[in-house]
């Protein structure tokens, strides 16, 4: 149903409505913003890297192919737009236990904001590739099959890198005594 | 340590796909494996936080700026125009239009009946309708409506001492002439001669309207009837 919608909207969009588009943009800048969000973990970056998104999609709106789902390509769009704002970012070296600030005792455990801090810094030290896959999964809700078609990878690819993510963020959460 | 059969078989109970012969065979193994059964409540743990983990609202100026932003051509985006019907169909009448004109032009005026030899039928089947004679001091000669087996077309014979433009409107029809005048031939002492087609005006009554334009002021104007026999 939603996708139908996408679809209308899409194709008055190809016929020239820019109020379409702007419903489209009501529809998506929330998720989108958010993936970038928690991709780049800078709420300044998030704000550029949905813009750009949007702008990207308005001007390539007619390489689009409607058979797929229109969030699966708005979705590629805002992950390859912060991958990119990520690589011009001093390279990270991926997830090293040593940096953590402190390492509690295992039975400490933290609740509700203190929790969500955690997560949003333990998905910071874990490589870009692996944080999509949990942005995808978790906070976007896809289905493994979305998840392929946003990355343009086979669902088995989908796979060992969601259980590879979950793995690292684990053993940071473990260091930090939060689950 | 948990091999990789049963960590899939956890992250996919996870993320519900695990089908009845899958869920039984996990279950068994992690009351068979207390590490198991910890590694399982971890992933759980986890995933649930995860999952707890409130969105955030977009910046209130986000929608705003990124409409802004936008390329403010009212065609959209540049692929669009072609793909809106309206643009689509005007594009092609204004093509034939042009295609019409240009045709005319270069066709000249129709031969006289005499020089055509050879044929049976009438070599000029054009019918003038209506002539109106012009002599307003920018722009004198005259303009015929005539109708031939196209339709409806007007016959410039006209002289400016600068060309002018020409408005044609009729029933709803507009259509817009550039140029009037310019195929002025001083060397014969007589004006050029301007034939052009009117696709999609028609008979009916009504009245050819003329407006003449310099410099985008009007300088005359002419009205020719489409009934021949007034």
């Amino acid at each position: 149903m939603k996708e139908d919608d996408d679809a209308t909207l899409v194709r008055r969009c190809r016929e020239g409505d820019r109020a379409a588009f702007e419903q489209l943009v009501v529809r998506y800048q929330k998720p989108v913003f958010n993936a970038a969000l928690r991709l780049l973990h800078d709420p300044e970056d998030a704000r550029d890297v949905a813009q750009t998104t949007f702008l990207k999609a308005f001007e390539h709106l007619g390489d689009y192919d409607p058979s797929f789902k229109f969030y699966s390509w708005i979705y590629r769009i805002a992950v390859n737009e912060s991958l990119n704002a990520l690589g011009a970012r001093k390279p990270h070296e991926g997830f090293d236990g040593d940096e953590a600030d402190e390492a509690p005792g295992p039975d400490r455990q933290l609740e509700g904001e203190q929790m969500g801090r955690a997560i949003e810094e333990a998905l910071m030290h874990i490589k870009p590739e692996l944080r999509t896959v949990i942005v995808l999964r978790h906070f976007m809700h896809l289905s493994y099959q979305d998840m392929g078609q946003v990355l343009l990878l086979p669902e088995k690819t989908v796979k060992s890198r969601l259980y590879s993510a979950r793995q690292l963020l684990r053993d940071h959460l473990l260091q930090l005594g939060t689950i | 340590m948990a091999d990789s059969r049963h960590l899939s078989l956890i992250h996919a109970e996870i993320d519900g796909e695990l089908d009845g012969q899958q869920r039984g065979e996990l279950a068994r193994s992690v009351l068979a494996d207390p590490e198991l059964r910890v590694l399982r409540e971890d992933f759980q743990r986890l995933c649930a936080a995860l999952e707890k983990l409130e969105d955030v609202e977009p910046p209130p100026e986000l929608r705003e700026s990124i409409l802004g932003a936008l390329p403010q051509s009212t065609a959209g985006p540049a692929w669009s125009w072609w793909s809106r019907p309206r643009l689509r169909y005007a594009a092609v009448i204004v093509a034939l239009l042009t295609g019409a004109v240009v045709y005319e032009v270069v066709r000249g005026p129709e031969p006289p009946t005499t020089e055509v030899a050879g044929t049976m039928a009438p070599a000029d089947t054009r019918t003038t309708l209506d002539t109106v004679r012009l002599d307003n001091g920018v722009v004198s000669g005259r303009v015929s409506l005539y109708r031939d087996r196209r339709g409806l077309g007007l016959r410039f014979e006209v002289s400016a001492g600068t060309p002018v433009d020409v408005l044609i409107a009729s029933d709803g029809h507009t259509l817009r002439i550039n140029g009037v005048g310019s195929q002025d031939k001083p060397a014969q002492g007589k004006p050029g001669v301007l034939a052009v087609a009117l696709p999609g005006f028609r008979m009916g009554g009504q009245t050819v309207d003329l407006t003449f334009l310099m410099a985008g002021r009007q300088v005359g104007s002419a009205t020719l009837r489409t009934v021949a026999d007034r």
